[in-house]
């Protein structure tokens, strides 16, 4: 790997355990991500992956445990707070705006960057032109980096799977988010593109040197980019550490091979 | 043929003010789910404030000018509808987050009668008129073309106008700025409109002020034709057919579907009305809403979610 350096504890977890109603989706996990890492978050279907990263996001408050980002409890947050941390994410069933096109899609990943007030936009005023350009300066880098230009102008919907994939990608870094959290960025895609998403995860993380927390169900990949996994499994961590650690780990081989519980 | 295009003229006007009110339908609905019933209160308490503003104003500033008085009676009562927007999601809606379409439903219900009754209580129940000046004689136009020209009412055709404007201007505020992008983000997918740092009660408040507008409008528009009494707030139901044709998730639906049921209003009421006796242009619309629900339930232009209602 290049130059980037691994810094210090960025994203705390502590305990966390969530249930709905009966059904307890997580146990009284905790981990941490360091700064600028890779951190992967593997397990089987229904390990409570997505709902861990719902937990970090806002999406979901955990009943017990805490979530310390920076230093500063967060446990209490919700996404648009989450958002406003300078956390970014994308979906595992796409959640783009379907009827708008890829380049307002990605726009409006710099909603919490603009300060113009909405009169200044209505009448199309000075401060809300300049401001409007300079996003758009800064989105047409992210479209460059992630080698979309060519569908600048197509609405999201009539993409195939992959293209909006990537499109999810822009908007989430659009945000210029410090830690980024991708939700099976390489599911349902082919070979060509699961590696050309593992590139730009990669080139994320090394040029803008942001923090990478992802899920992955397939271990290939995962493996060959992060720097760290936590192993999940029936909403209880059953590995954590580096990925050569986790694959030698007896519980996370008995888990991917359906040995008995 | 200059009998018929009067037909269609006239109906084209009064279909332009349909669509507004309809429009005030679509975009609360696009952008938060709520079929919101108490936009006819809107329409209603808007028109009260702006008769009895432009009434109280030249007294309080002792201005006789009809032009100012009306200008800041508009202004005063848009920050009214303002205030009203921020209230009713400040207090109401807030705490109906993600709950089902018909509890939302009912709370706008609610949202109605309280409208209904305070605004009453605060500007009086009486028959008010709203005076912004405009022209009342009908003119002829195209002479050279028809024998004897088409009468057209100036009224209806400044009030179109003006309709149309705001519904114009309005959509390029929601295609061009970093607001409307927020806006149509919203409509579009709630969750993720929220992780990327899209405040949804902001974006509500600034729907529901933006329904308020059209509100204003369209109260002042019939207000200034019928007198501002509470029949004002059924006018509202005029639009659901509207509503209904075009589809409750569609801009441009709400336009075109205002239109055509004002077109087929005018024009059905002159060329079948004769047949089954007159009266036609009073439940035509709803006719015609009841067919496409049968046919296309989803409207004109709608998605295919009316199942939320």
């Amino acid at each position: 790997m290049s130059g980037r350096k691994i810094g210090e504890v960025i994203l705390d977890l502590r305990n966390i355990s969530l249930s709905f109603g009966g059904v307890k989706a997580l146990q009284d996990i905790s981990f941490n991500v360091l700064e600028h890492e890779i951190r992967a978050i593997i397990g089987p279907n229904g390990a409570g992956k997505s709902s861990m990263l719902n937990v970090i996001n806002g999406v979901y408050r955990p009943q017990e445990g805490d979530i310390i980002l920076r230093g500063e409890h967060h446990a209490n947050m919700d996404s648009y707070g989450a958002a406003k941390a300078g956390l970014a994410r994308t979906f595992q069933n796409i959640a783009l705006f379907k009827g708008m096109s890829v380049l307002d899609n990605i726009m409006t990943g710099r909603n919490l960057k603009m300060k113009a007030n909405m009169l200044q936009q209505a009448f199309w005023l000075g401060p809300a032109q300049r401001e409007e350009l300079e996003h758009r300066a800064k989105v047409e880098e992210i479209i460059d980096f992630l080698e979309i230009q060519h569908i600048r102008k197509t609405p999201v919907g009539r993409l195939p799977y992959g293209l909006q994939k990537r499109v999810d990608l822009a908007r989430a870094l659009a945000m210029e988010p410090q830690i980024l959290l991708l939700d099976e960025p390489m599911a349902g895609m082919n070979v060509e593109e699961k590696q050309d998403m593992c590139r730009f995860i990669l080139d994320v993380n090394d040029q803008f040197g942001t923090t990478v927390v992802l899920i992955e169900h397939d271990m290939g990949v995962v493996m060959d980019i992060s720097d760290r996994v936590v192993v999940l499994d029936y909403g209880k961590k059953i590995g954590d550490g580096s990925p050569d650690e986790v694959r030698a780990n007896p519980d996370v081989i008995s888990a991917y091979l359906g040995a008995s519980h | 043929m200059a009998f018929f295009l009067e037909t269609l003229l006239g109906g084209l006007m009064s279909g332009m003010l349909y669509s507004l009110v309809a429009l005030g339908f679509v975009l609360i609905f696009k952008a938060s789910g709520v079929f919101n019933f108490a936009q006819g209160a809107m329409v209603l308490f808007a028109a009260l404030a702006m008769a009895r503003f432009s009434e109280w104003i030249p007294g309080w500033l002792g201005t006789e000018n009809l032009f100012v008085a009306n200008l800041l009676a508009f202004i005063v009562s848009v920050v009214v509808m303002f205030v009203v927007a921020w209230l009713i999601e400040r207090l109401a809606l807030r705490y109906l987050v993600n709950q089902d379409g018909a509890t939302l439903l009912m709370a706008t219900l609610g949202i109605a009668y309280v409208l209904d009754g305070i605004g009453q209580t605060i500007f009086g129940s009486d028959i008010y008129k709203i005076d912004v000046g405009m022209p009342k004689e009908p003119v002829m136009m195209l002479e050279s073309v028809f024998e004897g020209g088409i009468l057209i009412n100036k009224e209806d055709f400044i009030a179109a106008l003006i309709a149309a404007l705001l519904v114009i201007s309005l959509s390029i505020f929601f295609q061009k700025t970093a607001t409307g992008r927020a806006l149509r983000a919203v409509a579009d997918d709630h969750q993720a409109a929220q992780s990327i740092g899209i405040p949804l009660d902001r974006i509500w408040v600034i729907v529901w002020c933006v329904a308020g507008i059209t509100a204003l409008v369209a109260g002042i528009i019939w207000g200034s034709k019928l007198g501002v009494q509470f029949s004002l707030s059924t006018i509202a139901l005029r639009a659901l057919p509207v509503v209904i044709l075009g589809g409750l998730t569609s801009v441009p639906g709400a336009i075109i579907g205002g239109l055509i049921i004002g077109v087929g209003e005018k024009l059905s009421e002159v060329y079948l009305g004769p047949f089954v006796g007159g009266g036609i242009e009073i439940w035509f619309a709803y006719m015609l809403a009841l067919v496409f629900l049968l046919f296309r339930p989803q409207g004109l232009f709608g998605e295919k979610i009316i199942d939320r209602v």
